[in-house]
């Protein structure tokens, strides 16, 4: 089955760069409006043999890890509580509300006047962005956690560590891994407009800089970059879940018995 | 192995405006196999959780081995209608949760006399009906306990299974000598395995049965059949009056 799934989900685009193609080159599309995929893969080229491109990678994904980082940890940590806990629940949920309906990026010009344009502008969006997702599906699983299991562990004498190793922790992982696979996404997408407002590395900056000279080629290679980044880290968080969830019944590998 | 005697006095229990239990007195002697039968909502379940500790009484006492039980009771395990086993655990793993390292073999060895050794990697999910009871079977005979309860384990079962898991539980019972407190619906699975069959109608003892037959037990003797006719003719007897009251309210 999985083998079958890749050639199938690339029909599509390989279909549409060839009409891409064909449209540029016969002149179509104006080549300095939107540049054809041979020129965007020449400009790729280039900026892969110049090392430019590595090198803007590695900040980008330097900072979304970060702002992954401490966006989720918090998110996590907050969720677990209130999810755990009426009280915290009740003290905290609706405020915590109230934050997630203001649009994150709203805030940017206030960042912008507190922190510069440095690095830690760009972190603290990209946790911003975070928090929530990671935030509400955690408190919510932990809150869905089968009640009858964790009676059963309190009769087989569970201490609260092994509680939560055990019995609640996996219990709300099938629900955490969504808000991560979410909040990944955020990320990036925080990401972007971060680097493209004000930066001076990463590949929204790139893009911007090629704004500037008019180098469409390049502001289009940046967007497909952007894309594919979008897509590994949702492959990232699939092969997570496939990973840590193997005992779903969802993930489990298709019986022998069935294929023969 | 260790044995609870399991005494109950005057135990009242409320849920708001229901009276689940009412004044109920017991004693079960320790390694005696009691079965609580009744119909659904006459507090079978109910007097299973004060034993285990996980619901306290109202009004009432419970005492094990002479000692008031406070909170949860360390020393009883239940096997749950629904199994609930582990789901990202393995068989193996659900059979060992709560026991410290060292006792993990016991886990391996219990998976062996329910005869699901082949199984112990896989999950849960996996096993049919009958194989997850028989693993929560092991689990909960894991750990020991003195006080070993039932809660309608097997009602979910198809009959042939259910005679087989009726035939293991009796087996293992007599093997441990534990106390052992079943509740059921089935009349015949209760005079099949317990001592003394109680019959809880509107949340109190409306009938104290002991059965002495000799085990492993026929189901056509004439004493067997005697003795569940009996329970069963009081369960039905009162059909009509419980119908009434249910209107009435």
């Amino acid at each position: 089955m999985r083998g079958m799934r890749l050639p199938w989900e690339a029909t599509v685009p390989l279909a549409l760069i060839t009409i891409w193609q064909i449209v540029s080159l016969t002149g179509w599309l104006p080549r300095t409006a939107m540049p054809a995929p041979t020129d965007v893969l020449v400009a790729g080229g280039k900026l892969i043999y110049s090392g430019a491109l590595f090198r803007h990678l590695a900040v980008s994904a330097g900072r979304a890890a970060m702002g992954f980082a401490i966006g989720g940890s918090i998110g996590f940590l907050l969720g677990l509580w209130t999810g755990s806990s009426i009280w915290a629940d009740r003290l905290f949920d609706g405020t915590v509300q109230m934050l997630r309906a203001v649009p994150h990026l709203a805030l940017t010009p206030l960042i912008i006047l507190w922190m510069g344009i440095g690095e830690t502008p760009k972190i603290f969006l990209v946790a911003l962005g975070v928090i929530f997702p990671i935030y509400i599906n955690t408190s919510h699983a932990i809150r869905s956690v089968d009640s009858g299991l964790i009676e059963m562990g309190r009769v087989y004498g569970l201490g609260p560590r092994d509680m939560f190793q055990r019995v609640v922790f996996p219990g709300a992982l099938p629900g955490i891994l969504v808000g991560v696979r979410y909040a990944l996404g955020v990320a990036w997408l925080t990401l972007i407009v971060a680097e493209t407002i004000s930066a001076s590395s990463g590949i929204g900056y790139l893009a911007m800089t090629a704004r500037e000279f008019l180098w469409t080629d390049v502001i289009v290679f940046c967007i497909l970059i952007y894309a594919l980044l979008g897509k590994a880290a949702d492959s990232a968080a699939r092969w997570l879940e496939r990973r840590c969830l193997r005992w779903h019944p969802n993930y489990q590998p298709v019986r022998k018995r069935e294929a023969a | 192995m260790k044995e609870s005697t399991v005494s109950l006095t005057g135990i009242d229990r409320r849920y708001g405006d229901r009276h689940v239990l009412r004044g109920i007195d017991l004693e079960i002697a320790a390694g005696e196999f009691v079965a609580i039968v009744g119909r659904s909502g006459e507090g079978k379940t109910t007097l299973l959780r004060l034993l285990a500790g996980l619901d306290r009484p109202n009004v009432g006492e419970v005492r094990l081995s002479g000692k008031p039980l406070g909170g949860l009771n360390p020393d009883a395990r239940i096997v749950f209608q629904d199994g609930r086993l582990l789901p990202w655990l393995t068989i193996l793993e659900n059979i060992a949760i709560g026991l410290s390292p060292e006792k993990r073999s016991i886990a391996t060895k219990l998976l062996h006399q329910v005869g699901l050794s082949e199984r112990a990697s896989d999950w849960p999910s996996t096993l049919s009906g009958g194989q997850r009871q028989r693993v929560a079977l092991a689990r909960a005979l894991a750990s020991e306990p003195s006080l070993l309860l039932f809660d309608e384990p097997l009602g979910s079962l198809d009959s042939l299974t259910r005679r087989e898991m009726q035939q293991m539980v009796e087996r293992l019972w007599c093997d441990r000598g534990c106390t052992a407190v079943l509740v059921t619906h089935d009349v015949d699975e209760a005079v099949a395995l317990a001592d003394r069959v109680i019959l809880l109608e509107e949340g109190r003892i409306a009938l104290d049965v002991p059965v002495s037959l000799p085990r492993p037990r026929s189901r056509v003797a004439p004493e067997f059949l005697e003795t569940s006719q009996t329970i069963l003719d009081r369960l039905l007897g009162d059909h009509t009056s419980a119908q009434t009251i249910g209107v009435a309210r």
